[in-house]
C-alpha cells in the first residue's frame, strides 16, 4: 500500500499481457475527477499504469482491471496479483463487453479463481454500498447493461472474493469501463454523475 | 332766563330742526337696511360656500353628479338669504327713529316726529299739534347751535360704524372661511383625485402632466366608434375606456355625465424624430366641440391614421383619451402567372394569368392590366386592354385568374407586353391608390433575333443509369445460354452484344472503386486508370490489372512498401479480371464461355464484401486534471471582465427615457398620473419604436392594476436602450436602439 497516509491516493490500472487492457482509457480521469469532487482524498491528478507482473503494484490499494479478449495471467503475474491481495490490495476487475458469455468474462473468472479462489454474488446490503455514498438498491446500473451488444442483462449484484470478510477481488458485467469512459470535462452534461460509485470504491479500499 | 332776542333766534331754529331731523332719520334709515342686506348676502354666501363643500365631499364618497352640488349650495344660501332679508323689511323709520332715540334721548321727541309724518300721525297731530316744547327738545338734541346744521348725520355715521362692524364682522368671516375652505379642497393634491401637476415635476418637453385619473372628477363616459360605411366594419361602443384603436374615417364619440368639460383638445402627435426635428410632439392641436345631450355631454370627432390625445378638462380636472389611429391599407397583390418574364418567338395561343389579391377591409374589384407597346426606333404606339375583370363584396382573400389570348392581341414583332394586377378595395376616396402587383414583360422576338433567343436543341443530359449487377448479368447470361438454340444466330449475338455492354459497364465501375480508393479522388475530378503513370501498386496487363510481385500474401502493406493497395482491393482485383473475360467472350456471342468468368466475379465480389476491416484506434489522450479546478479552490477571483459607461443614447430616446424616468418617480406618489403619462409615450412610440411601445403597455398594464412595477419600468428603460441579456445571463447595451 501507500508509503504514508499523507501520499496522495493514486489511481492504478493493470496492465497485463493477454488482451486489451487499455480499452478505457478515460476511466482513470474520471474516477480522479469523482475523488476530487466529493472528498478531500489527497489524490494523484492522473492515474499511472501497473504492470501486473511487477511488484510496484503492492504500492497501490486499488487497481482496474478491464478488457474486452481473452485473459491469461503469466505465472509471474499471478504470483504478483496474490500477493497483492493478500497484502490487503483490493482488484477491481470490470468486463467492457458486459457479457457472461463473452470471452473476457469467462477467462478472468477462471483466472481469478486460479489466484484467489471462486467469485461469490456480493450483496448488496453490503458496506461498499455505504462507504461514501449511499446505494440502496447495490450497483448503480449502467446505460450498457441493456443496450443489446452485450448480454442485455441487467446484473442485480456483483461478484466478489472476500479475504477475511474484507473485499479482495470485486467483479462486475454492469461495464462501468464504457459507463465512465468520457472526459470529465463532459461530466457537467450529466443530471446525475454516474461515477459516485467509484467515490466508494476508492474510500472502502483506503480504510478497509 | 332766556331773552326774548334768543327766544326768537331759538324759535326759527326750532321751525328749520324737523325738515332736518327728518332728513337724517331717512339717511340712517335707508343705512340701516343696507347693513341688514348685507348681512343677509354674507351669511348666504358663507352658507352656498359651506354646502357646496360638503356636497363635493359626498361625491367622492358617492359618486353624486356634479350639478347637485351646485345646486344644494344655491338652495341653501338662497333660503337662507331669504330668511334673512324677511327681517330687513321690519326695519322702518320709526324703528330707526327709537334706534337714534336710544343712541340720543330725547324724550321720543324724535319717535313723535317720525309718528307725525304718517297719515294716521298726520290727522292725530291736527287734533293735538306738535308742541313748542317737543321741538325744542328736537333742536338741542338734533341740532347744531353754532351752524344750524343736522347732528343726526354725525350720530349716524358713528353709531352705524360701529353696528355695521358688528353685524358684519362675522358673517363675513364665516364667508372667507369657507372659500378658503373650498379653494384648499379644489386645488389641494389627493391621491387618487384630479391633481394638476407642478412644473418642476415636469420633464421637459413632456406633454403629460397636469393629467390624471379621471374617474371621479370627469367621471366615467362612454365611447363609441362607427367606422366609415365603406368599410362595412361594426360599430363599437367601448364604455369607459382609456384608448381606442380605430380606422381612419371613423367618427368618435364621448359621452359624458355632469357638466360639460370646460375644453377638450385634439393632438395628434409625431414621433421622436419628428419631435427632435420640430420641437414638439404634438403637429396639430384644436379644440373639440362639446354639445349638450340630456344630462350629460358628447363629443365627436373624425379619427385619421395618426396617434392622437383627447384632453378633457373640467376645471383643473384634466382625463386623457388616448387614440391608436390606423388607415386602410391598399390591397396587396402578387402575380403567380406568368411566373417570369419571356421572350416569344410567335405570339400564339392562350396564356394564363393568376394572381392573389388580399385587402385588410375588403376588396372591391380587381383585373389584369395590360399595356401593349410597339413600334421601333422614334414611333412607338401604346394601348392599355384589361382582362378578366371581376367585382368582390367586400372579398378579403382572393385569387383571380384569366386567360390572355394572344391571337386575338394581333402581335406583331418587336411588341412588348407589360402585364400586372390591379386590384381596388371599397375606400370612396377619388384619390385613392389601387393596389398593383409587380410587372411582368412578356416580348416579341424579332426575325434577326432568332439565334440569340434561347432555344435547347439538345435532349435532355443522360441522368446516371442504374448498372445491372453482377448477379443479374450471370442470370440473363444463363437464360440466354438456355435459349441458344432456340433463337436464331442474329438475335444471340445481339443479346449477347448488350449483354457484353453491360458487363463492360459494370467492369469499369469496379475499376473505378479500385483507383479511387487508390487515390483518394473521384474518379470524375481526376480519374486514375492503368498505365495513366502514377505509381498505385497495379499494373496493366492486356487489358487486366496485375498486382506486382512485391504485395505480400496477405495484401496488407509491407514494411517499407510505399505502395497504397491493401488487402481489400485483390479480391475486386479479381473481379476486373474476371469481368474483362467474361465480356470478350459475349462480344464473340459464346455465352457458355462467359458464364464461369461471370461465376468467378461474383464471388470475387462477395469477398470483398465480406473482407474483415480494421479500425485502427488512436492514441488515447494523457489527462491530467486541474483539481484545485475541480476543488472550487483555484485562482478564479470571481470577478468578471471590468464594466464600462453605457454610451449616450441618441437625443430622441434620450427624451424618452427623461419622461419614462420621471414617470417612475411619479408612480409612487401619483400611480393615475403617472399611468397616464406613461400611456401617452407608449401613444407616441408606436409609430418608430414599437418594441419600446409594447414594453410600455406592460408598464400601463402594471399601474393600471397596481402591485409591483419596478420590473416592468426596468424592463422598458432596457428596451428603450437596446440593453439585451446575453449569452452569461448578463445585460448589457448593444448599439443604439
Amino acid at each position: 500500500m501507500n508509503a504514508s497516509a499523507n501520499e496522495p491516493f493514486v489511481f492504478a490500472t493493470v496492465q497485463y499481457d493477454s488482451g486489451d487492457w487499455d480499452s478505457a482509457p478515460m476511466v482513470p480521469a474520471n474516477v480522479i475527477d469523482a475523488i476530487a469532487r466529493y472528498t478531500e482524498i489527497p489524490v494523484r491528478p492522473q492515474g499511472v499504469t501497473v504492470p501486473l507482473s511487477s511488484e510496484v503494484l503492492f504500492g497501490y490499494p486499488l487497481v482496474f482491471l478491464t478488457g474486452h479478449l481473452p485473459v491469461r495471467f503469466s505465472n509471474k503475474e499471478a504470483d504478483v496479483l496474490r500477493q497483492y491481495l493478500k497484502r490487503g490490495g483490493l482488484l477491481f476487475v470490470d468486463d467492457h463487453n458486459h457479457d457472461v458469455d463473452g470471452a473476457f468474462n469467462k477467462t478472468v473468472r477462471e483466472e481469478i479463481r486460479r489466484v484467489a479462489g471462486a467469485l461469490t454474488p456480493l450483496p448488496n446490503t453490503h458496506e461498499l454500498y455505504r462507504a461514501f455514498f449511499v446505494f440502496e438498491n447495490g450497483p448503480p446500473t449502467t446505460s450498457h447493461e441493456m443496450n443489446g451488444w452485450g448480454d442485455n442483462l441487467v446484473h442485480e449484484h456483483l461478484d466478489a472474493v472476500l479475504f477475511d470478510g474484507r473485499i479482495a477481488v470485486l467483479f462486475s458485467n454492469k461495464d462501468y469501463s464504457s459507463e465512465w469512459s468520457y472526459h470529465p470535462d463532459n461530466k457537467r452534461f450529466l443530471s446525475v454523475d454516474n461515477t459516485k460509485f467509484a467515490v466508494n470504491l476508492v474510500v472502502y479500499a483506503l480504510t478497509r | 332766563m332766556t331773552t326774548p332776542a334768543l327766544r326768537s333766534t331759538a324759535r326759527e331754529r326750532v321751525t328749520d330742526a324737523t325738515s332736518l331731523v327728518l332728513a337724517s332719520v331717512h339717511r340712517a334709515h335707508a343705512t340701516l337696511r343696507t347693513v341688514a342686506w348685507a348681512r343677509a348676502a354674507s351669511i348666504g354666501v358663507g352658507a352656498a360656500c359651506s354646502v357646496w363643500l360638503v356636497t363635493r365631499f359626498a361625491e367622492r364618497l358617492w359618486a353624486m353628479p356634479s350639478w347637485m352640488s351646485i345646486v344644494a349650495a344655491l338652495g341653501a344660501g338662497g333660503a337662507i338669504s331669504a330668511v334673512l332679508t324677511r327681517r330687513v323689511r321690519a326695519i322702518d323709520a320709526l324703528r330707526t327713529a327709537l334706534w337714534m332715540e336710544e343712541q340720543t334721548p330725547a324724550g321720543f321727541a324724535l319717535v313723535t316726529l317720525v309718528e307725525r309724518e304718517n297719515e294716521v300721525a298726520r290727522a292725530r297731530a291736527q287734533v293735538e299739534p306738535f308742541n313748542t316744547l317737543m321741538r325744542e327738545r328736537l333742536a338741542d338734541a338734533y341740532i347744531d347751535a353754532a351752524g344750524g346744521s343736522s347732528r343726526a348725520d354725525e350720530l349716524v355715521r358713528t353709531s352705524l360704524r360701529a353696528l355695521a362692524v358688528e353685524r358684519l364682522r362675522d358673517p363675513l368671516l364665516f364667508v372667507l372661511i369657507s372659500v378658503a375652505l373650498l379653494a384648499w379642497w379644489s386645488l389641494a393634491p389627493r391621491p387618487g383625485g384630479a391633481i394638476e401637476h407642478s412644473a418642476s415635476r415636469t420633464p421637459a418637453g413632456d406633454i403629460a402632466p397636469d393629467t390624471a385619473r379621471s374617474n371621479v372628477p370627469i367621471g366615467a363616459w362612454r365611447v363609441r366608434v362607427l367606422p366609415p360605411a365603406y368599410s362595412g366594419l361594426p360599430a363599437q361602443a367601448l364604455g369607459d375606456v382609456e384608448s381606442v384603436r380605430a380606422l381612419s374615417g371613423s367618427t368618435l364619440s364621448i359621452d359624458g355625465t355632469g357638466t360639460s368639460p370646460s375644453a377638450v383638445q385634439v393632438r395628434a402627435l409625431v414621433d421622436s424624430v419628428t419631435a427632435a426635428r420640430t420641437g414638439g410632439w404634438a403637429i396639430s392641436a384644436r379644440a373639440l366641440r362639446v354639445t349638450r345631450s340630456g344630462n350629460g355631454w358628447t363629443a365627436t370627432l373624425t379619427t385619421d391614421a395618426l396617434p392622437t390625445e383627447l384632453r378633457v378638462t373640467r376645471g383643473t380636472a384634466t382625463r386623457l383619451l388616448l387614440l391608436e389611429g390606423y388607415g386602410d391599407s391598399i390591397p396587396r397583390i402578387s402575380l403567380r402567372l406568368p411566373v417570369r418574364d419571356s421572350v416569344l418567338r410567335r405570339a400564339t395561343g392562350r396564356l394564363p394569368l393568376e394572381s392573389t389579391l388580399h385587402d385588410d377591409l375588403g376588396l372591391a374589384s380587381g383585373t389584369f392590366e395590360l399595356i401593349v407597346s410597339s413600334g421601333e426606333g422614334e414611333r412607338f404606339t401604346a394601348r392599355t386592354l384589361r382582362v378578366g375583370a371581376r367585382a368582390y363584396a367586400r372579398d378579403r382573400d382572393v385569387t383571380l385568374r384569366a386567360a390572355l389570348n394572344l391571337d386575338s392581341m394581333q402581335l406583331a414583332p418587336g411588341d412588348i407586353v407589360h402585364l400586372r394586377a390591379v386590384a381596388r378595395d371599397a375606400h370612396p376616396g377619388a384619390a385613392r391608390e389601387a393596389g398593383s402587383s409587380e410587372t411582368r414583360s412578356l416580348r416579341v422576338a424579332r426575325p434577326a433575333e432568332y439565334d440569340s433567343v434561347s432555344v435547347e436543341p439538345a435532349p435532355p443530359p443522360e441522368v446516371d443509369k442504374s448498372l445491372i449487377s453482377q448477379r443479374m448479368l450471370l442470370m440473363l447470361t444463363e437464360k440466354l445460354e438456355q435459349r441458344r438454340l432456340r433463337i436464331t444466330t442474329d438475335v444471340l449475338k445481339g443479346e449477347s452484344a448488350r449483354l457484353s455492354r453491360d458487363q463492360t459497364r459494370l467492369r469499369l465501375a469496379v475499376g473505378d472503386a479500385v483507383f479511387q480508393r487508390l487515390s483518394g479522388e473521384s474518379s470524375a475530378e481526376h480519374a486514375h486508370t492503368a498505365g495513366d503513370g502514377h505509381d498505385h501498386g497495379v499494373e496493366a496487363v492486356g487489358g487486366k490489372l496485375a498486382l506486382p510481385g512485391t504485395m505480400s500474401a496477405t495484401g496488407m502493406l509491407d514494411e517499407g512498401d510505399d505502395s497504397p493497395v491493401i488487402g481489400i482491393n485483390k479480391p475486386l482485383l479479381e473481379a476486373y479480371n474476371a469481368m474483362w473475360d467474361a465480356g470478350r467472350a459475349l462480344e464473340q456471342a459464346d455465352p457458355r464461355a462467359a458464364i464461369p468468368h461471370m461465376r468467378v466475379a461474383l464471388a470475387a465480389i462477395e469477398r470483398a464484401r465480406a473482407a474483415s476491416r480494421l479500425y485502427l484506434r488512436g492514441k488515447p489522450p494523457t489527462v491530467i486534471l486541474d483539481l484545485a479546478r475541480i476543488r472550487l479552490a483555484g485562482k478564479d477571483t470571481g470577478v468578471t471582465n471590468s464594466r464600462s459607461a453605457r454610451r449616450a443614447l441618441p437625443p430622441g430616446a434620450a427624451a424618452r427615457e427623461a419622461r419614462l424616468l420621471a414617470a417612475a418617480e411619479l408612480a409612487t406618489g401619483d400611480p393615475s398620473a403617472a399611468h397616464d403619462s406613461v400611456a401617452v409615450l407608449r401613444l407616441e412610440s408606436l409609430a418608430d419604436a414599437p418594441e419600446f411601445a409594447r414594453a410600455l403597455a406592460t408598464v400601463v398594464e402594471g399601474l393600471r392594476n397596481g402591485g409591483e412595477i419596478t420590473d416592468v419600468f426596468v424592463r422598458a428603460r432596457r428596451v428603450l436602450g437596446g440593453v439585451t441579456r446575453g449569452p452569461n445571463a448578463v445585460w448589457s447595451r448593444g448599439g443604439p436602439p
